[in-house]
């Protein structure tokens, strides 16, 4: 699993002192004769200075001091008295967090197609309150957030109980969504040693249909009303409320179009439409968007120009770079 | 369904994917790993091209026949000495060791940072600080206060510390080795930032600096600490740029304010110096030109795989540049006849032009990843996204001038070392070749402004 901005600084300090030590084997070897004393003076100047500094340039190091960390922001699992804390986890290492089953948080999601691109998702939650200005802080009963799942991948931390979710995250095929309630601690929510989760059977549409990815025809999910064909309208070539569509494909490490320039304008929206032939990640450097490129599906990158600059769109396994968005 | 009506439909990727939901697909280690600095500079409109080249032409042509007629530069004899208490000062052991002591301590954090920190530049520190605060920040610190990273260098107070212990017979440096080990160095670095295919990775850094040093320490070992002063890239490099700074140090070992023409003019002309200039200038060309969708596209379809062809792009800019120097040399002694130091003769008028080239290309770099380094070492979360402090017109006016400015300097350099070196009736004549060299490569660094 990804996030956690948190990378406590342990190791720093005894390496730190460590360098120190040599530093004094190293002046500790007998001063040569005519500048004895005064050597010695400014050797332990120099190591005076070198441990002042480095100590205070090593705290910078190594991920971040855990003692800064805005509310929130921690990831650490704080031990509330909220339940039993079990050893066993999520499967991404969130331990579970067990309570009676009379009271417990109750989950259940469906998934409705979307007539544009993608499924909306509804959580009905029992004895739960989505509680995001307090998430990092201790475990209280019945509050917290949601981690939803695409086959034990984590696509999101949702905060509410609405959700879109893109066709283009859904590679073709069967899957299933899981929707898991955790505590502010990111610990989750157990029930008799099982996590507090509900789950719903998704397809995803075949490559290439339609003109991209919002007119995919999501096969309807389980719990979720029908929707048998792709709502049309859609003329092919045009993205909605993009004012310019690049479509790249990249096959065999080779983009097609040559890479080139997008201008746009400032505060015009671009979207990237790219297909590629294997798994890869889209990039769009600058503006720090990424995206999940399944193999052989196109899929959408839609983003507003809103900074003027020269960036590079790439894709991260492969490095390539696809275009450059020239944004004026 | 609409298209580009107004009104947000419901979902679709309104405000991208990032709106509320974090996607994170990739590992967070790999994202980011590639190079400092997410954004590059736009190219800049033809108006500011144009305003540019006809500035260096006009200016090259004036200068032909408005300078002076005898040589008015005195070297290292010229400058308004600095008060004895300010020198005593600077030359004291004390502020030595500390200044040592800080490059010192300063290099012990970038490499407690690479060997602990998160391999990520997005997190880390320690790219920035090698390829921002230490390469980019040493033109502007090299400017104003003169040869610094002689006095920072972690690795001369690495060679004190080391020589204390063991310290083998210093052999005499060949004298024709000159400042190539310094060109060389330079090209190995501009390498790793501009082709290596992971530059800002943890692991690159740690093994391009550990074997650097470790090659630095043992020739310094073998020839004693002046090996430093030529051998190691940054310090050629830095004094190299020093040589433009208004503080210097006289004949006489009196630090002075001077014009920092005559500093430009003590540029030892050593073996070496044309091809570290040349090193300058091709590497930062080079980064101008990699920026070009058509040179992407041809690396990316290489058939020699993108690394070799992207090292020979650099081989090719810096050889393109050298070779127009030499060719511009041979026609000056075919105009002039045999004088002194056929090639190194004018070497140091193409230092300013180098400068120019530099800060054109990296001054957003410096001004925006530079705080952004800063900020990270200090463990602050949530820095905010660096901007530039320029505008696009502002930016492209400053490239332009910059570029140009460094253009006349090496006009007006070459001008004073060619009425110098050749008697009166073939001083003009002397300096044509020059000129011409001067402006082919101002154009060029315009036209890769343009691109």
């Amino acid at each position: 699993m990804t996030h956690d901005p948190a990378h406590p600084s342990g190791p720093a300090a005894p390496v730190d002192s460590a360098g120190g030590r040599t530093w004094c084997d190293a002046c500790g070897t007998p001063p040569r004769a005519a500048h004895g004393p005064r050597r010695t003076l400014r050797t332990a100047a120099l190591v005076a200075v070198l441990l002042l500094l480095a100590g205070g340039a090593a705290t910078g190091c190594g991920g971040r001091a855990t003692t800064h960390h805005k509310p929130g922001t921690s990831h650490e699992q704080a031990s509330g008295s909220v339940g039993t804390l079990l050893e066993t986890d999520d499967g991404a290492g969130h331990r579970l967090r067990e309570v009676p089953a009379e009271g417990a948080p109750e989950v259940r999601v469906s998934a409705r197609p979307d007539t544009e691109d993608g499924w909306n998702l509804q959580l009905t939650v029992r004895n739960f309150r989505f509680t995001p200005d307090s998430t990092g802080g201790a475990a209280l009963p019945g509050a917290g957030h949601a981690h939803l799942e695409l086959d034990g991948r984590k696509l999101a931390r949702l905060y509410g109980p609405w959700f879109h979710l893109p066709a283009a995250q859904v590679p073709e095929g069967a899957h299933t969504l899981t929707v898991r309630l955790y505590a502010d601690d990111h610990t989750a929510w157990a029930v008799a040693g099982k996590p507090v989760e509900a789950a719903v059977p998704l397809a995803g549409g075949p490559p290439g249909q339609g003109a991209g990815a919002h007119t995919h025809a999501p096969a309807p999910a389980a719990s979720s009303p029908p929707a048998s064909s792709p709502p049309g309208g859609a003329p092919p070539g045009e993205s909605p409320q993009a004012d310019r569509t690049v479509t790249i494909a990249i096959r065999g490490g080779k983009v097609t179009p040559a890479p080139g320039r997008t201008e746009l304008r400032r505060g015009e929206r671009v979207a990237l439409r790219v297909t590629s032939d294997r798994t890869d990640t889209l990039h769009v450097h600058g503006y720090d968007k990424e995206l999940a490129l399944p193999a052989g599906q196109e899929a959408t990158l839609t983003l507003t120009a809103d900074r003027t600059g020269l960036f590079e769109v790439e894709t991260h396994e492969s490095g390539l770079v696809l275009t450059q968005l020239l944004v004026r | 369904m609409t298209p580009a009506g107004p009104g947000p439909a419901p979902g679709a990727g309104a405000g991208g994917i990032g709106q509320g939901v974090v996607l994170h697909p990739a590992d967070p280690l790999t994202a980011l790993a590639h190079g400092i600095g997410s954004q590059h500079d736009l190219p800049i409109s033809p108006f500011y091209a144009f305003a540019g080249a006809f500035a260096a032409l006009f200016v090259s042509f004036l200068a032909l026949g408005l300078l002076w007629s005898t040589s008015r530069f005195r070297g290292d004899r010229s400058g308004l000495a600095l008060p004895a208490g300010l020198q005593r000062v600077a030359d004291a052991p004390a502020t030595r060791t500390a200044l040592r002591g800080l490059g010192l301590a300063a290099a012990l954090a970038v490499l407690l940072c690479l060997l602990l920190g998160p391999d990520d530049p997005a997190r880390n520190p320690a790219p920035g600080a090698v390829y921002v605060l230490l390469w980019v920040g040493l033109v502007p610190a090299s400017l104003l206060l003169g040869p610094v990273w002689r006095l920072l260098s972690p690795l001369r107070a690495l060679h004190r510390l080391l020589s204390g212990v063991w310290r083998p017979a210093a052999r005499p440096l060949p004298a024709r080795l000159g400042q190539w080990p310094a060109a060389v160095g330079l090209f190995g670095f501009t390498w790793l930032e501009l082709v290596s295919p992971d530059p800002a990775s943890t692991t690159t850094l740690l093994i391009a600096l550990g074997v650097y040093a470790a090659a630095q320490l043992l020739l310094a070992a073998r020839f004693g600490e002046r090996w430093f002063a030529d051998g190691d890239a940054f310090e050629a490099y830095s004094a190299l740029l020093a040589r433009l700074s208004p503080l210097g140090r006289r004949d006489d070992g009196r630090l002075v304010l001077r014009n920092p023409f005559h500093g430009l003019d003590a540029t030892p002309e050593r073996p070496g110096l044309v091809a570290t200039v040349c090193v300058l200038l091709g590497s930062t060309a080079y980064d101008g030109f990699s920026d070009n969708p058509a040179w992407i596209n041809s690396i990316q379809t290489s058939p020699l795989g993108r690394t070799p062809a992207a090292t020979l792009g650099l081989l090719g800019a810096i050889a393109l540049v050298a070779a127009l120097y030499c060719l511009c040399a041979a026609a000056t002694r075919l105009v002039c006849g045999p004088h002194p130091g056929p090639l190194t003769a004018f070497a140091h008028s193409l230092v300013p032009i180098a400068l120019g080239y530099l800060i054109a290309h990296y001054f957003s770099l410096f001004v925006t990843e530079g705080p952004r380094t800063v900020i990270m070492a200090l463990g602050t979360d949530n820095a905010p996204e660096p901007l530039s402090p320029l505008g696009p017109g502002a930016l492209a006016t400053l490239q332009v001038a910059a570029v140009v400015t460094g253009h006349v300097l090496g006009v007006i350099a070459a001008h004073d070392r060619s009425v110098r070196l050749f008697p009166p009736a073939r001083a003009v004549a002397g300096q044509l070749p020059l000129l011409a060299l001067m402006i082919t490569y101002t154009i060029g660094g315009i036209g890769l402004l343009l691109n």
